[in-house]
């Protein structure tokens, strides 16, 4: 995602909020401290496919606002 | 001024403490440069000192250490060397694990910001481990012995200090491990039936040599029974099948440690290492059925679909690829028991041999003094 973000591309990180430090810190770490964390309850590993979609329904709205902001 | 003097004077290098070891410790914990544990202040006089035996630039990064990609270099490995109680002499084997770890097969990133619980384990092979104490005898994963306690410590606050693996921030481990204090060992050559690791991989007998794996701790063997060769390999086997483990899923080189009175009976029957490999290859497997519904149909019937998307709960499911990843070692002293220790899986062990910075095999610690 960096690498994307350094090409002009809009990418964004899908972050549990427990994993939202290392994200962060590693965002800083690849050069890119601005990139886009989408925040969703952790956790992300052994959910059923509600679960799964309940996070994905926290995630889709941020991505949307994300390239809202970066497209105007 | 000396160039260590210079390097010293950077901006942020140096911190002024009381020098009362309570302050210190107190100091360093607030800081998150420590293991929890006290260690010795790295003044710059100790710091110098445990750079006598560097044949290297001490600004020069030797490796980077994710997940920060810190630069470590002589300096600053030196001073955590210094904290963990290393002597002198210690410090190329500390630099030498860490130049293990940090190549690609070894995975560092993946296997310091995990959930999983593992750490480098560092075995030791050739007459440097034997020069420098490294205890391959009695307890030799235990306590008490200074070499392996503060070369496995150095390597780990290396990886903490200069790499941030800090709990919650750059290493997620759920759990941990105790090893992630220290793991180091030397393997027992002289109480081993069969050649030592770095000799089956190809080097000189007279070559020092570090093999890493991303481990976790050592699961206990216990066979006071089995007088055979085939019985202690069924009892490995056994203690080797766990549904838990991450070798039950990934390609990683999980590790047998045989005590050397198993390895004698083991080699007595007959068995050179590869036939060990060969023979848990085949026999260190668990039916799909032994894992839980969910597991099957998740992980195996889908992650794993090319092997098991219609196997049935017969189907055997192995701890590693193929006989080869196995890794044989023998270590410890008298006594009924061995160990095994499973890995992060998405990892590969690597192996590297101590060498003088214009190649050479290094022989004796000594080659390495300056002055």
């Amino acid at each position: 995602m960096a690498q994307l973000t350094k090409r002009g591309l809009i990418a964004a990180v899908v972050c549990s909020d427990t994993f939202m430090r290392l994200g962060t810190a590693q965002a800083k770490v690849f050069g890119v401290p601005d990139l886009p964390l989408l925040k969703i309850q952790h956790p992300l590993g052994g959910l059923n496919m509600e679960k799964v979609r309940e996070r994905a329904s926290i995630a889709l709205p941020q991505l949307i606002q994300l390239v809202k902001e970066k497209q105007a | 001024m000396t160039a260590l003097d210079t390097l010293l004077k950077a901006p942020g290098v140096m911190h002024e403490v009381d020098d009362d070891p309570e302050a210190v410790y107190e100091f360093l914990c607030a800081k998150g440069w420590s293991d929890g544990l006290p260690v010795i202040p790295p003044t710059p006089e100790r710091v110098e000192r445990m750079l006598a035996y560097c044949d290297r630039d001490f600004d020069q990064p030797v490796v980077k250490i994710p997940p920060r990609f810190g630069a470590a270099t002589p300096i600053r490995i030196a001073a955590n060397a210094v904290m963990a109680g290393c002597k002198p002499e210690y410090f190329p084997l500390v630099l030498l694990a860490l130049e293990a770890v940090a190549e690609g097969p070894y995975n560092l990133y993946g296997t310091q910001a995990t959930t999983h619980p593992c750490t480098p384990m560092v075995i030791f092979n050739g007459p440097i481990a034997k020069e420098v104490g490294l205890n391959a005898g009695q307890n030799c994963m235990g306590n008490f012995f200074r070499a392996n306690a503060a070369i496995g410590r150095a390597v780990r606050l290396a990886l903490v200090n200069i790499g941030a693996a800090i709990p919650g921030v750059g290493d997620m481990a759920t759990q941990g491990t105790p090893a992630k204090f220290s793991f180091c060992v030397a393997e027992n050559e002289d109480a081993s039936p069969w050649e030592p690791l770095h000799v089956e991989l190809g080097l000189p007998q007279d070559a020092t040599t570090v093999t890493v794996i991303a481990a976790e701790g050592p699961h206990n063997i216990n066979d006071h029974e089995s007088i055979t060769a085939e019985g202690i390999l069924t009892m490995i086997a056994g203690t080797m099948t766990i549904t838990g483990s991450n070798n039950a899923y990934y390609d990683g080189q999980p590790c047998v440690a045989f005590g050397p009175e198993h390895a004698q009976t083991v080699a007595g029957g007959g068995f050179s290492k590869a036939d060990v490999k060969k023979w848990l290859f085949e026999h260190a497997t668990l039916p799909l059925s032994r894992f839980s519904k969910e597991g099957i149909e998740r992980r195996f019937r889908r992650k794993l679909a090319d092997q098991y998307a219609d196997a049935s709960l017969d189907a055997l499911v192995r701890m590693f690829a193929k006989p080869e990843d196995l890794l044989v070692i023998v270590t410890g002293g008298a006594g009924k028991h061995s160990s095994y220790i499973p890995t992060f899986g998405n990892t590969r062990a690597v192996t590297r041999a101590l060498r003088r910075a214009d190649g050479e095999l290094v022989r004796s610690v000594q080659e390495l003094k300056r002055g």
